[in-house]
């Protein structure tokens, strides 16, 4: 059926209908196991990195792990459920003063300080959830970007939080501790965005993205849905900055709030194929790795090189790296032409 | 007149300052078929969106012998009172069949729920050729095909259809029409919004005509044809 896929944009292949098909009649679930046989073998392999891997790429893992798990928190709210948010900041900065703040001044373990974090973010989701969640599209985006900005003015004068100063966290000099944390968390956040993409809460999230009045109409709890999935991406956004906290040892408020890390998650998620399980996480790797390298091999203009790279993959891929594994393989050219057409301004 | 399927009383909706619905009482009998007509901006849509607790409203709606006043639109869907909103709201990206299978969200039997998609292919023959065709790529008509059977999907007790024939050819609104007679015969009851007053007094056994957010008239589908006010008014006959 041709010019039917050109339509498809940002929905992932029948993700509906895997759902919503009996176990028995799915096809391709050979190909599934296959799938899931590798990403086994692949966390496998990373959790043993430290063993065979030098500390600077151990470092590197650290930071790309960390960045991988915020686009993943980030898709289930802006990739499934199509509420584009720039507050996730705010959830990271949340969590690493809730673990900042329990260490330093409350003298805490630091996984107490995780879940104060935990809880901190995830109530603060629930409570801003409420109130900008009945906004959509620009407004929305408008409306959590605003809340970075003021996140960043009243922790600045909170004296807890070590005001505009910052606090120091106790040294620990493991990294492989810290690294193995990471992965831990992505692949927790990882399972729940699979188990998102083949449940009915995820499918009602879906719905939700593709028509907000017919989910409703449909008898879809769209509030409690909606502020639901935000308080899900909130959990692992907030937990993510709970380990870079204790993992960096020094945060500040313009540091831990930054709305240039948000972005970040934005386009790792975009690029790797926003709503698909694995999309975010493939993405993240990739353009840590391009800039990594970039910046070690012509360094001063790393950033102009990156900034190419973003733009040729929202050119000639919108849909994310997904997409293209998905679809590109019969006439890759084709493919990329096609984006061009139809996604030209 | 004791047991109503869906009853309301000085039921009112506005949107913010703005009031649209003043004092609406209406009854709708098991198994009826019961249209609501009257121009643009009389207020039929609103009265649908009240009901289905799509927006806030004050007065008294009960369905099936029970209050939904205070209810979530979840719940009034979860009751068995089901809308085909205006514009249809499907899911453009999705498959017709996905669709379908959307409007059974809330249904765990898988088995039945595959019965009756057998049942919507039969009732709509259409949607059956196009199963795994997009539904923002298909005709006004087949889409409007689609909603209605994504509705029927949810097994409600009573479906109200928003402005059903807008947009749509005369000889797909008959029928549209027709398919609303078979769905009666199974047993659920429809409640009409339109403005085609003709189409809709057509096939309904009773009718409200609405203007400014009242009811001002009510009545048999045929007193109300043969009503001289309404025939002037919506009928084009001097």
């Amino acid at each position: 059926m041709p010019g039917k896929e050109g339509l498809t944009l940002f929905f992932p292949e029948k993700m509906a209908e895997r759902v919503l098909t009996p176990v028995e009649t799915r096809a391709g679930s050979a190909k599934r196991t296959i799938v899931f046989v590798i990403v086994l073998i692949v966390v496998a392999a990373l959790a043993a990195l430290p063993w065979y891997g030098n500390s600077v790429l151990v470092q590197f893992g650290i930071s790309v792990l960390l960045l991988a798990t915020l686009a993943q928190g980030w898709n289930i709210i802006g990739g499934y459920t199509g509420y584009a948010s720039f507050g996730n900041s705010v959830f990271y900065g949340l969590g690493a003063y809730g673990v900042a703040i329990a260490m330093v001044q409350f003298k805490l373990p630091f996984w107490i300080g995780m879940i104060a974090g935990l809880v901190l973010a995830v109530v603060f989701a629930a409570a801003l959830g409420a109130a900008v969640l009945r906004l959509r599209g620009h407004y929305f985006a408008i409306a959590t970007l605003a809340l970075a900005f003021i996140m960043t003015a009243i922790v600045s004068n909170v004296e807890i939080a070590g005001s505009n100063i910052g606090l120091v966290l106790p040294l620990l000099k493991s990294d492989v501790l810290f690294y193995e944390l990471a992965l831990g968390l992505l692949v927790l956040a990882t399972m729940t965005v699979w188990w998102l993409a083949n449940s009915r809460f995820g499918l009602g999230l879906i719905s939700i993205r593709e028509n907000e009045e017919g989910a409703a109409v449909m008898g879809v709890n769209t509030t409690l849905y909606k502020t639901l999935a935000f308080m899900l991406s909130a959990a692992f956004t907030g937990l993510a900055g709970g380990i870079y906290a204790y993992y960096i040892t020094f945060i500040d408020p313009v540091g831990v709030f930054d709305v240039g890390l948000n972005v970040k998650m934005i386009i790792m998620a975009v690029f790797g194929g926003p709503g698909t399980v694995l999309g975010p996480v493939v993405g993240a790797l990739i353009l840590s790795t391009i800039s990594e390298v970039l910046a070690t091999k012509v360094t001063s203009i790393a950033s102009m090189f990156f900034g190419i790279v973003i733009v040729i993959a929202v050119v000639f891929m919108p849909r994310g790296i997904a997409d293209v594994l998905r679809r590109a393989g019969r006439s890759p050219l084709r493919y990329f032409v096609d984006n061009v057409r139809t996604h030209r301004l | 007149m004791a047991d109503a399927l869906l009853e309301t009383r000085a039921l009112t909706a506005g949107y913010g300052e703005m009031q649209v619905l003043r004092d609406i009482s209406l009854a709708v009998q098991p198994a009826e078929i019961v249209a609501i007509v009257g121009s643009n901006g009389a207020g039929k849509t609103t009265l649908l969106r009240a009901i289905s607790r799509l927006i806030p409203c004050g007065g008294e709606v009960t369905f099936d012998g029970k209050s939904v006043s205070h209810a979530t639109a979840d719940e009034v869907f979860g009751s068995g009172l089901v809308q085909v909103p205006e514009g249809r709201q499907l899911f453009d990206r999705m498959s017709v069949e996905e669709n379908l299978r959307m409007g059974a969200y809330r249904r765990g039997d898988r088995r039945a729920i595959d019965d009756d998609l057998d049942r919507m292919y039969t009732l709509f023959p259409r949607l059956s050729d196009r199963r795994r065709q997009l539904a923002g790529s298909m005709s006004g008509g087949e889409q409007q095909m689609c909603a209605m059977a994504r509705a029927l999907m949810a097994r409600p007790r009573l479906m109200m259809v928003d402005e059903m024939s807008l947009g749509l050819a005369p000889v797909i609104v008959d029928q549209l029409l027709e398919t609303m007679t078979a769905i009666r015969k199974e047993g659920v009851t429809v409640l009409l919004v339109e403005q085609d007053v003709h189409a809709a007094l057509s096939v309904a056994d009773r009718g409200y005509v609405m203007e400014t957010g009242e009811i001002v008239r009510e009545g048999s589908a045929r007193e109300l044809e043969s009503d001289p006010e309404v025939q002037r008014a919506y009928l084009g006959e001097v």
